[in-house]
This record gives C-alpha cells, structure tokens and sequence, in this order.
C-alpha cells in the first residue's frame, strides 16, 4: 500500500512538474490568445534505490509501470520495484499477476515460452502481450514475459541446464524488470537461430522445445514500442555521500531531443560495438569488453591488489584496509573519449556493518574473474551524480545515432 | 532405392527418438572431472563441432563451437581429465553436460548475498563455478581446484 502511495505522489510530482512548465501567465487583453499547444506526453519516471522487495537489494534501481490486457483500460495493474535495467532488453514481470495476459500464440499453434537467461540463472515463463504505461508514454500490444507462470510450471531440461531458476519475487530480487538498454531486441539471432535455447515452442504446459521465433514477437525494448519518445532514455540520479544513503531518488526520462526536459547538451557520445559494450582503460590496460550498466549492483574489475572480504557470501567484494581512489577512462567505439574519472572502492563489510540500513553503497566494489581480464563493469554507481543518456541501436537524436550513452 | 518407405522411417526415426532420450541421461556425465573421451560425446550431446585443439603447456585445451553461437572450451590436464570449462557467447551451454556429475552441487550452492544477475561465485567443495556479462553476452566457467595441473594460472582458464 505504501509503495502504491509512493507510485501515486510520484506521478503526482510528474504531472505537477508538467503543469509547471506548461502553465504561465498571458498578461496581455485584447488579442484572443493562440489555443495552447497540446500538452507534451509526460516522460518522467520516478525512480528509487531502495532495498527492494525481497528486503536485501544494493544499488537497485526501481521504478514502477501500468500492465492492462491488450485493449482493456480496466483490466489493469500498477506494479511497483521493476527494475531499471540498462544491460537487458525488454520487460518482465514476476508472477502471480492479477491481470491475465494472453500469450502469444506462434503460427505453428504452439505457445511462445522464454528461457531467460542471466549470468546466474534462468527465468522460465510465457510471452504475452500487454499494453503498458509508464509515465505518460504507453506501448500497445507489447511482447512481454510473465516469469513463473503458472500455465507453463514445467521447465524444459534444456533451459533448467543454464542454472539456477529465477522465478519468484524472492529469487528475483524485484517485481519485475524494464530492459531498457542501447539495443532492441533479446536475443540477436532468434529469429533464425533456435539453438540460443531462447525461445520455446510449447504445444502443451509440459511439452516444450527450442524454435525460432519472429522477431516482431519477440521480448522487446519496450522504449522502441512507445508511440513518442522512443529513441532512448536517460537515467537522471543526484549524488550520494560517498558513505551511502537509505535511499536514492530520481528520473527516468524517456526520449532524447524529443522535448525541452530530454534535450543533449555538452555530454560526450560514446558509441557501443555490436556486444553493447565499450573501452575502459584501467590500471594501465584497456579492457575492450567493458560495460555501463543500471543492473549491475556495484563496480566491478579485476585487480589483484585490493584484497577480498572474508564474510561468507561477500568474498568476491573488495575489502581494502582503507577507502582507495582510482581512475579510469572510457572510449566509445566511435573513439570518443572520457579521461580521469575517478571512483572509490571502500571496505564492503565497513561499510555494510556502518550503515546496516543502507541501500545505496556508491563506494561498493568487487572482483571479476580472474579469466574476466577484459572486462570492467561499472554499475549503477555510475549513474550516481550523472544525467546519462541510452540511445537505442539505429535511433538518430540531436548529437548521433544509437546504439550510444552519453553522460 | 529408399531403404525405408516413408512409413517406416517415420517410425525407425522415432524408435531413434527415444533410443537418444534413453540413453542420453546415461551417456558419460562428461566433461568436467571425466575423461578426455568426454570432449567427443559432449560434442555429440551438444550437436557441436571441435574448432580447434591446442596443447599448451601444461594441458590441452579442446574448443567446441555450439550452434548457439557460444565457445565452450574444455581444459585437459596430463592425467586425461578435463579439469576446467570454459564458455563465452549469446547464451551459455548445457551446463548439466558440461558439468556433468558436479551440476547438482552447482545449482544446489548458496548465491552470493548481493545476486544481480550479472555476476556467479559459486564455491562447493572442490568446485568453483564463475561467470559475469550481460544480456546477449555471457561468460563463465567451472573448474576443480585441486585438479589443476601445476603451472596453469586461472587467467589461462577462459
């Protein structure tokens, strides 16, 4: 109930914002003033790191979004604590949802199933559509997965093989995610590829098997689906002390040079190569596969001499005996370039044991595999203190074409 | 001349069918902790093909191209164990192949306290399971620690 308050003041606050730009006084009498334009899509999200409602997320981003069966305005639900993702593509949701939504029906007459698959585990549901809203900007009709269904509970072996199952709010670590990043679709080659192990074709809840799959129906940026607004995002967060808070909270505003709250300025535009990554340099080396991503919960890199913590479940974070300042700099594929940045790695369990309450940990660093070595993972820390733009692959704005950040 | 009319060989492929779903699970656990002689029925359990096979200095190393699009690459130690996998690409391997007899260890061990989808630590015993990346881009890998040949560094193991 609180959260669904919070979702209330929240667009509240949006559409108190619009009506602020909107409104101003004519002082003039006797000319009939023009008609108003229209008023523009309100295309600002709130958004929040919090700790989540499985109760122990760090540096989460969440916002919240309006589910509603293809067509209907009234069966609807407002879900809270989706995750912001920048590092995945389209939106799914937790089951059990209040409103059904029809899955998506491939011409063979088999059901369409997803086996998501994250680093550390798998999310195994149908896809169906829905017409979502968030802010004011609305997609119809859009692909989506409903993750831990219950008309589909049996796992083929082939998806169940990846890991571990992700499929409740608990195992999840949210209600939901919105994958927002600079690509489109999920999958790259799903369209003709059915060995990703992706997409299923199921001709009954206990009969699956791998397919190919149009990629019109295929789990999608839900960004590219909204009728304005739809050539990127931009993830607005203040600072944060560099001991953490409880609590962060800021925008997400959708469209770049769409309107006068989402317009480019002086940032740097950094393309990303066909992986959506892009070059960090860091400790002397140039990490080409590294990544900017909101759905990373800390900074992450290999770096053999800050030494690990010794807590169980926290062995792969960095606990140096003091708070140690790097630097890094960071090179688009198109060679655009940002030098010396810097960013702190404090003691995880300090910090943890210091502020039990918090959420938001800027400081919160820990190790990649040793094998990783061409990788640097900046998470949502990143975004802390920054204004940063996601353009979507073959989106033009006013300063490039996507797929890009710029910040 | 066909050596099945259409009939029979409906039948005949699927008497096939289900001589491979039989006999799959059974098929040598493979990889991980088995014989070099896994590489080849992983390959067939995976419908993959080897790339390449390289001998280092200390192992041997077999690199199976899966139709997905990913690498999966297998370490063998002098003794004829594979005692790493290693995979990289748009989604990741049958893990209950390549891990064969170690995969209920691996899903059964406790995640990390901060999970975020992007990063797996998994230590079980004798077994590490790694892996990071994101969306459309995965990489990982497992290996038994008291199996390392000497002289191989964990940075060689991707």
């Amino acid at each position: 109930m609180t959260l669904m308050r919070a979702f209330r003041a929240g667009l509240g606050a949006v559409l108190c914002l619009s009506a602020i730009s909107c409104g101003g006084g004519s002082g003039g009498s006797t000319p009939p003033p023009p008609p108003p334009p229209p008023p523009p899509t309100s295309n600002v999200a709130s958004v929040i790191v919090d700790q989540g409602p499985s109760g122990n997320s760090v540096n989460t981003l969440f916002t919240s979004i309006t589910v509603c069966a293809p067509g209907s305005t009234t069966s609807c639900q407002t879900i809270d604590h989706i995750q912001v993702d920048t590092g995945s593509y389209g939106l799914r949701l937790i089951a059990p949802l209040t409103v059904t939504l029809p899955v998506q029906m491939l011409a063979s007459g088999n059901s369409l199933v997803e086996c998501t698959q994250f680093v550390d585990g798998f999310s195994w549901g149908p896809v169906a559509l829905a017409d979502i809203t968030i802010a004011g900007e609305t997609a119809s009709s859009l692909p989506v997965q409903v993750i831990g269904d219950s008309r589909f509970p049996t796992v083929p072996t082939g998806c169940s093989g990846t890991g571990t199952a992700e499929d409740t709010v608990a195992t999840f670590g949210a209600n939901g995610i919105l994958g927002i990043g600079p690509f489109e679709l999920d999958c790259g080659d799903c369209d003709t590829n059915a060995a990703e192990g992706v997409y299923y074709a199921c001709a009954s809840a206990t009969s699956c098997t791998e397919t190919t799959v149009p990629t019109a129906m295929q789990v999608s940026n839900p960004v590219t689906h909204f009728a304005a607004d739809n050539n990127g995002s931009i993830i607005d967060l203040p600072a944060v002390a560099a001991t953490g808070a409880v609590t962060l909270s800021g925008s997400l505003i959708f469209g770049i040079d769409t309107q006068s709250n989402n317009q480019s300025g002086t940032e740097t535009v950094l393309t990303l190569d066909g992986m959506a990554e892009l070059a960090i340099t860091f400790n002397g080396a140039t990490l080409a596969n590294s990544f900017i991503d909101s759905g990373s919960n800390g900074i992450f890199f290999a770096d053999s001499n800050i030494p690990t913590c010794t807590a169980t479940g926290l062995t792969t974070f960095y606990c140096p005996g003091s708070t140690q300042t790097l630097g890094l700099s960071i090179q688009g594929a198109n060679g655009a370039m940002v030098n010396n940045l810097t960013f702190g790695v404090g003691n995880t369990q300090t910090m943890l044991n210091a502020n039990p309450t918090f959420n938001v940990f800027p400081q919160l660093a820990g190790t990649l595999p040793a094998g990783n070595a061409g990788t640097f993972d900046y998470g949502l820390a990143f975004f802390y203190g920054k204004r940063v733009a996601v353009a979507v692959e073959g989106n033009m704005t006013s300063v490039g074409t996507g797929p890009y950040i710029a910040f | 001349m066909p050596i099945f009319r259409s009939g029979e060989f409906k039948i005949a492929a699927r008497l096939c069918a289900v001589l491979i779903a039989a006999l799959g699970p059974r098929i040598a656990g493979a990889t991980l902790g088995e014989a070099e002689t896994s590489v080849q029925s992983d390959v067939a359990q995976l419908r993959a093909s080897i790339k390449t096979s390289e001998d280092r200095a200390s192992y041997r190393v077999h690199e199976i191209q899966l139709p997905s699009g990913t690498v999966l690459r297998e370490f063998v130690a002098p003794s004829g164990t594979v005692f790493a996998v290693a995979w990289h690409g748009p989604s990741k391997p049958d893990l209950r192949q390549a891990l064969g007899k170690y995969f209920d260890a691996f899903v059964s061990a406790p995640k990390l306290k901060f999970a975020d989808r992007r990063h797996l630590q998994i230590q079980q015993g004798d077994l590490i399971v790694q892996g990071s990346g994101h969306m459309r881009t995965l990489s990982g890998r497992a290996y038994l620690v008291s199996a390392i040949p000497g002289g191989v560094s964990l940075g060689d193991l991707q």
